[in-house]
């Protein structure tokens, strides 16, 4: 880069020699500005005035005045002859094929002169500008014009063009706004002068300086400013030049090296590419007593040797003396030394300018100063593209702190530059940090590890190759397993069926597989284990699809998508099996009673005596169920279903147990017919179910919906009828209200037929005469294990709730820790189980029985899903219990209801809340009193449940309260918003 | 930045040709009898998907004029002899490179759309790995597709030791062999692969990095690996460790200095998807003999360690000098003691502290000292589990980064 003078020229250039001696009007004559009189562009201030009157002066060989906007020895050059311009486009030209890469133009604004104007930034002027940049553009890539504008950021903006004139430009007014920004300890006449500085075209950008060769000027600033600046920067009049302070840096600082390298992180960090003035990289001095500005423009200090290392030649014949002095001598400031010594101003310089240089968002990113109530500190953020840098510097001599508002940055890490060091995370509070005196951070914004990672992997879905379309040799063997083993975690935390999604997955490991299906789906056994509690087993089904198949999954349910997989031919997908033809598979292994080897064991198909009639002579079409269980059911036309069991334990499932027994033993009817099951038999291992086949029961959906449509219909019946008094106490042996019976009384209907149901379903459970269905007794050992697991279960329960408070919403909060609160009184009520005179007997029970287990058919209800509660061990599931454990469950699930509806009811019209609140209540109560005391008549006269009405609601409450802790788990694990009615379910309970 | 320039005879059968769905390149001279008649079983071989599409089989042959071969008669792919890149016989890996480059560049004048570059000893030569990295490509729309080979637990352990967990910790790619015989490329990286970085500084450490150019290039475009099954032979005769270490360290760290404002910027590291079936079995390999190694580290401890004095902070000096006491039984350079060395190597060669050949040479023993480090310690694992060893070792360098980064950016030798 060279600098081109195209403003002035000496006045012993031959150029000017010609002129003075040419006629007046002669071509020669008019490559300069004469006149007649000095009189002309008045308007135009005097640069030097410290040595110049006037901007004209009189030539006697020319008998005229000639025009210069700076030294007498300087005459501008006249751009009105366009021969003028001819000849500096040759001397540029010259240059440029020279190879200089750019040109700083030196006094740019003062190129062309009219009357009546300041003779600076005139338009004719740019013209100027603009043909220079045409021939460079026209000629020459990748060279560059910087223009010496000492004026205003508004005023330099117009040499950027649109982006066809000057490359760059000098930012000259922020200059010594740092320094008063700096001596003041007030960010403000940085943040001002950057407000006032305009945008400029994205070719373009500013040229930043602390110092050059010329004074500190102080044009760009007030009178006042000015005055301060000479107070505060320059002491001895002797430092004062013109308008401006000529000093340099390090003098300028008091040679304070926390000063020096503030001032020099502001440079590096601000927009714009920073220059650096020879020698203020190690900090040199200046020499005062010498004329003009020649005291900053002294010989480089190389070393200690003599001239500095400058010139060999008699140091009393240099141009310009070095400076000697003991502190800013050569001897002391010299370049080798500082090479020499690692932490030495040069070695910072140098260290900063690498690092500058490896983020772009310094010289290209935006600006955006952060309000902070202490002006002392300078903080702003610099953007570009992806990378984010906070800049905070300390203006004072002392420590300051500062609290930084970095909203929209909440949960990245701010990571310290120079070091790579760790911050603390950003948050939503105000970000705070200590800076000591004239410290300053640069601070680059990053995404948190995991986040930066997952965002890295974001677009890099596993994929599996595969040999063909049904190779699963890739998936299902040697590196594939551990891949597929590895993508298991996430995909199972997707599935509603998980039931474990509260715990961290440690590992899941492929137990077994079998293909089916002609090899397009498998079967595929996992083992779970968690960073707590205990592993358990999982059964998926996966298929592949490929092609437009592939693409309708993506897109209608990517969460069942757990990997790309692809052959050279075809991209496909690995997915939930069901969901294709696997169901009509395990229908044919089931019906045909199919053996299939595992690879641990065997897959058996065991058909039920009456599946050939259900299933009838027809081809079935098989689709999966939209109901969200913990299972899956695959429905085949209207005549069966088959449901899937997820979660693995050995052991006989109860609902194929239970589902052959009292279809092939009893007479209860109000069940769907079962049709056979398939099981996985593996050596030394108890079978497990892998699926259960049942008739379809034709039906107007399941109790829960029924229920909901119904008490839909009750609240907008009620919605405008005053609040029932609803006594707290309210039970079976009353009375049905008689309001819940004028608004309810299909239901109430419903839920008598229900109770009588669950009564004869009971009776039917009780008829066994083999061990597995055979009633017991329970004994006082008996009463005391189960006081212990339900308090146990109780005691993790409300552990659980602790561990999760500070997550739930907070209109819940309140009431969990009143739950909390009650938790010592809650348990005693285990404690009184052993107590009871008459428990009734033990049965097998349903097990998990609520509204979506039984299905509202032809006015009547058909009872559903004997698994149990299938987050329990199967042995417990298969246990005996006391009925009233499923009474229990369906009064739980009556209250469920209640407010079930009344939230999507009073979603619709919040105001009717609080009316509805105590119809709810009212529905609730006069719903399980029906229903409970229809059960009671049903049941009355068998052994099976406490012939004494005290044990009876003593024994249901215990139930009660073991069945809403339940369901406070689940909440807490899978739904935490409806917390909310468990919680209610446990403070309605009598203490 | 150059590419390789093509000759005027080259110019005119690519002409002649056209152009090509995919290229099939030979990065080193090979017979052309036997290339093509391994193209044609190959194209037999090849499902229907692959091979509909148009292949061009390059090779460098020596006098291309003399072994120019027109296009297969029933024409379902072309052969391209190619003038080779002259390099001497001592660079190796450089002229691996350069031959690399050149298949990529006339796949870039071909417009093909798979550039698949192969070893010269054909190893990786069969329509398993056609298919696996035209797979990669084509259905699975990589940039950049690198192979993954069924190595033994000993061998590779310049990459294992070095190249893979140092490019994994900078680049953020899990690339297993980021200096491979075999890669394939897309078309759109053809002509950025193919061109020399100017950081450069001789032909000798010119070597090509695809996965480092794509992840600072292209750090959009996916990079995929496949497990193609072929273990090349390389002829280790006459190739002494020193040199060949410092040609392969030398040219890493070349392409750390020119990339630092890319690594810099990228933190932690993404699982690159794999296609196909890595084996189970893999060999273990010969046993190795730990004691040479451990002598020669012992020798270097003592002739270099004014050398390493200047290029290790006091920790790992400390570190380097409790080993040379060690009993053979208990000598181990824990993982990241290992990475922080490198990194420091890295940054020393950067700042120049001392001539960078002399540099390079003081790595050596320290290098076998690892390896016996290594070997000792998966000398009873299978090679499964030594990978796994492995991913533990490699990410010991994505944890110790940071220290590279503040080692970097404030080279300060005042520090632990």
């Amino acid at each position: 880069m060279i600098e081109l003078i195209i403003n002035h020229s000496s006045d012993q250039h031959p150029w000017f020699q010609r002129a003075r001696h040419a006629p007046a009007g002669s071509n020669e004559r008019n490559f300069y500005v004469w006149s007649d009189t000095d009189q002309k562009y008045k308007d135009a201030r005097i640069i030097f005035t410290d040595t110049e009157k006037s901007n004209w002066t009189w030539d006697p060989v020319a008998q005229a005045y000639y025009w210069h906007r700076f030294f007498s020895h300087q005459p501008d050059l006249n751009y009105d002859n366009p021969e003028v311009l001819e000849e500096v486009l040759r001397i540029m030209r010259f240059w440029l094929d020279m190879g200089v890469d750019a040109l700083r133009i030196d006094a740019i604004p003062y190129l062309v002169e009219r009357d009546g104007t300041s003779c600076e930034n005139l338009p004719e002027t740019h013209a100027v500008i603009k043909a220079m940049r045409a021939a460079i553009d026209e000629g020459y890539a990748g060279r560059m014009v910087l223009a010496e504008a000492n004026q205003w950021p508004t005023d330099v903006r117009p040499y950027f063009g649109d982006g066809d004139e000057c490359h760059m430009a000098f930012h000259f007014p922020l200059m010594p706004r740092i320094y008063m920004a700096l001596r003041q300890e007030d960010r403000l006449p940085i943040t001002d002068i950057m407000a006032q500085t305009p945008a400029i075209p994205d070719n373009c950008q500013w040229g930043l300086f602390l110092r050059n060769h010329d004074e500190l000027t102080l044009e760009m600033v007030s009178d006042d400013e000015r005055d301060y600046m000479y107070l505060a920067y320059s002491a001895d009049p002797r430092m004062r030049i013109n308008i401006g302070i000529r000093r340099r840096l390090a003098p300028l600082l008091d040679n304070n090296r926390r000063r020096i390298e503030l001032l020099n992180s502001i440079l590096f960090s601000f927009p714009g590419t920073p220059i650096l003035y020879y020698g203020d990289e190690i900090g040199m001095g200046d020499n005062i007593y010498l004329g003009d500005r020649n005291g900053v423009r002294t010989p480089m200090q190389w070393s200690p040797d003599r001239n500095a290392g400058f010139s060999r030649a008699n140091p009393a014949k240099l141009y310009s003396p070095v400076i000697m002095d003991p502190v800013w001598g050569y001897e002391a400031i010299n370049v080798e030394a500082q090479q020499n010594d690692a932490s030495s101003l040069l070695n910072w310089m140098r260290n900063m300018i690498a690092l500058r240089k490896l983020f772009q968002v310094f010289g290209r990113g935006t600006l955006r100063f952060l309000e902070t109530s202490n002006r002392k500190i300078l903080a702003y953020i610099r953007q570009y593209q992806d990378e984010t840098v906070l800049c905070v510097a300390n203006l004072s001599r002392f420590a300051q702190p500062v609290q930084l508002d970095l909203a929209g940055l909440e949960g990245m890490t701010p990571v310290e530059m120079l070091g790579y060091v760790e911050f603390p995370a950003i948050t939503k509070a105000p970000y705070s940090l200590t800076l000591g005196p004239y410290g300053f951070l640069w601070l680059e914004i990053q995404p948190a590890i995991a986040a930066a990672e997952a965002a890295a992997g974001s677009d890099g879905e596993e994929a599996f190759y595969v040999e063909n379309e049904q190779g699963w040799q890739s998936i299902l063997s040697g590196e594939g397993i551990r891949r597929l083993e590895g993508l298991l975690p996430a995909y199972l935390q997707r599935q509603r069926w998980f039931g474990s999604k509260s715990k961290n997955i440690v590992r899941v490991k492929i137990a077994d597989s079998v293909l089916f299906d002609e090899h397009q789906s498998a079967l595929i056994w996992v083992g779970v284990d968690y960073v707590e509690g205990d592993s358990d087993s999982w059964l998926l089904c996966l298929a592949m699809s490929f092609g437009e198949s592939a693409g309708a999954l993506r897109e209608l349910t990517p969460n069942q998508i757990l990997a790309t997989v692809g052959s050279a031919a075809r991209t496909g997908v690995l997915h939930e099996g069901l969901q294709r033809s696997a169901p009509g598979a395990l229908l044919e292994i089931l019906a045909g009673g199919q053996e299939l080897r595992t690879r641990g064991g065997t897959l058996i198909g065991l058909p039920s005596s009456v599946l050939g009639s259900l299933r009838g002579s027809q081809p079935l079409t098989a689709r999966v169920g939209s109901a969200e269980q913990s299972n899956t059911s695959a429905i085949f036309g209207d005549r069966l279903i088959m449901k899937l069991f997820r979660r693995q334990q050995p052991g006989e499932n109860p609902d194929v147990e239970i589902g052959r027994f009292l279809t092939e033993t009893t007479n209860f009817s109000n069940i769907p017919p079962f049709g056979g099951s398939i099981e996985v038999r593996r050596a030394d291992e108890e079978l497990a179910t892998v699926a259960l086949l049942q008739g379809l029961v034709q039906n107007e959906g399941d109790g829960w919906q029924w229920t909901l449509e119904e008490l839909d219909r009750y609240y907008e019946s009620t919605a405008s009828v005053k609040s029932p008094a609803v006594s707290a106490n309210a039970s079976e042996g009353d009375e049905v209200h008689p309001e819940a019976r004028e608004h309810a009384a299909i239901y109430l209907d419903a839920a008598a037929m229900l109770g009588r149901r669950t009564a004869e379903m009971h009776r039917a459970l009780a008829s066994g005469r083999d061990a597995a269905f055979a009633p017991c007794n329970p004994g006082p050992g008996d009463l005391e294990t189960l006081r212990d697991r339900l308090a146990g279960h109780a005691a993790h329960a409300f552990d659980l709730l602790k561990t999760n408070l500070s997550r739930l919403p907070e209109d819940i909060v309140e009431s969990a820790g009143l739950a909390l609160s009650r938790r010592g009184v809650l348990l005693t009520k285990f404690r009184t189980l052993p107590g009871l005179k008459n428990p009734g007997q033990w049965t097998r029970i349903h097990g998990d029985y609520h509204l979506g287990q039984v299905l509202r058919s032809k006015g009547d209800f058909a009872i559903l899903d004997f698994e149990g509660e299938p987050a329990r061990p199967l042995a417990e599931r298969r246990a005996k219990h006391s009925p009233l454990k499923d009474v229990a469950g369906m009064l739980r699930s009556f209250s469920y209801a209640a407010f079930v509806a009344l939230t999507q009811y009073t979603t619709r019209r919040p105001e009717d809340f609080a009316q509805l609140e105590s119809w709810a209540r009212l529905w609730e109560v006069s719903v399980s009193g029906e229903f409970l005391r229809s059960y009671r008549e049903s049941i009355a006269d068998s052994p099976i449940v406490p012939a004494d009405r005290a044990d009876f609601d003593q024994l249901l409450q215990i139930y009660m309260l073991d069945k809403a802790l339940y369901e406070l788990v689940y909440e807490l694990n899978s739904r935490p918003a409806w917390i909310r009615i468990p919680l209610h379910g446990i403070l309605s309970l009598p203490l | 930045m150059a590419a390789v320039e093509i000759t005027e005879e080259t110019k005119q059968q690519v002409e002649r040709i056209g152009s090509a769905d995919v290229v099939v390149g030979i990065a080193g001279t090979v017979s052309p009898e036997e290339l093509r008649a391994r193209a044609g079983h190959i194209m037999q071989e090849l499902g229907s998907g692959v091979s509909s599409l148009r292949f061009v089989f390059a090779w460098p042959a020596p006098e291309p004029a003399a072994e120019a071969a027109p296009a297969a008669e029933d024409s379902t792919f072309a052969m391209l002899p190619f003038s080779p890149p002259a390099l001497s016989a001592a660079e190796f890996w450089a002229g691996v490179s350069a031959n690399q480059r050149a298949v990529l560049n006339l796949a870039a004048s071909l417009n093909a759309r798979v550039c698949i570059v192969l070893g010269p000893d054909l190893a990786a030569l069969d329509a398993h790995s056609i298919q696996l990295f035209a797979y990669a490509i084509l259905e699975r729309q990589c940039g950049l597709a690198i192979p993954v080979y069924p190595v033994a637990k000993y061998d590779g352990l310049i990459n294992s030791g070095i190249l893979s967990p140092l490019s994994r910790a900078l680049y953020g790619r899990r690339v297993r062999n980021p200096l491979a015989f075999d890669f394939a490329a897309s078309g759109a990286l053809c002509a950025p692969l193919a061109r020399v970085s100017p950081s450069a500084e001789t032909a000798g450490n010119a070597l090509l990095w695809p996965v480092t150019i794509a992840a600072t290039q292209f750090p959009q475009v996916p990079v995929g690996q496949v497990h193609i099954g072929v273990q090349h032979k390389v002829a280790t005769e006459g190739l002494e460790l020193s040199a060949v270490l410092g040609q392969l360290t030398g040219s890493i760290f070349q392409e750390m200095d020119a990339c630092a404002s890319h690594w810099q910027r990228i933190r932690g590291s993404q699982a690159t998807p794999t296609w196909g079936n890595g084996s189970e079995n893999q060999p273990d390999g010969q046993a190795i003999d730990a004691q040479p190694l451990l002598d020669s580290f012992l020798l270097g401890s003592k002739s270099l360690d004014e050398v390493w004095r200047l290029l290790l902070p006091p920790n790992t000096l400390l570190e380097l000098k409790r080993l040379t006491r060690a009993t053979p039984d208990q000598f181990r350079i824990p993982d990241d003691v290992w990475a922080s060395i490198v990194y420091d190597f890295a940054l020393a060669y950067r700042l120049r502290t001392i001539s960078r050949v002399h540099l390079l040479g003081a790595l050596t023993p320290l290098y076998l000292g690892w390896v016996a480090s290594w070997v000792r310690e998966v000398s009873n694992l299978n090679s499964a589990a030594a990978e796994q060893r492995f991913e533990q070792f490699a990410r010991a360098w994505e944890e110790k980064k940071p220290y590279l980064l503040s080692r970097w950016r404030w080279p300060d030798r005042f520090n632990p």
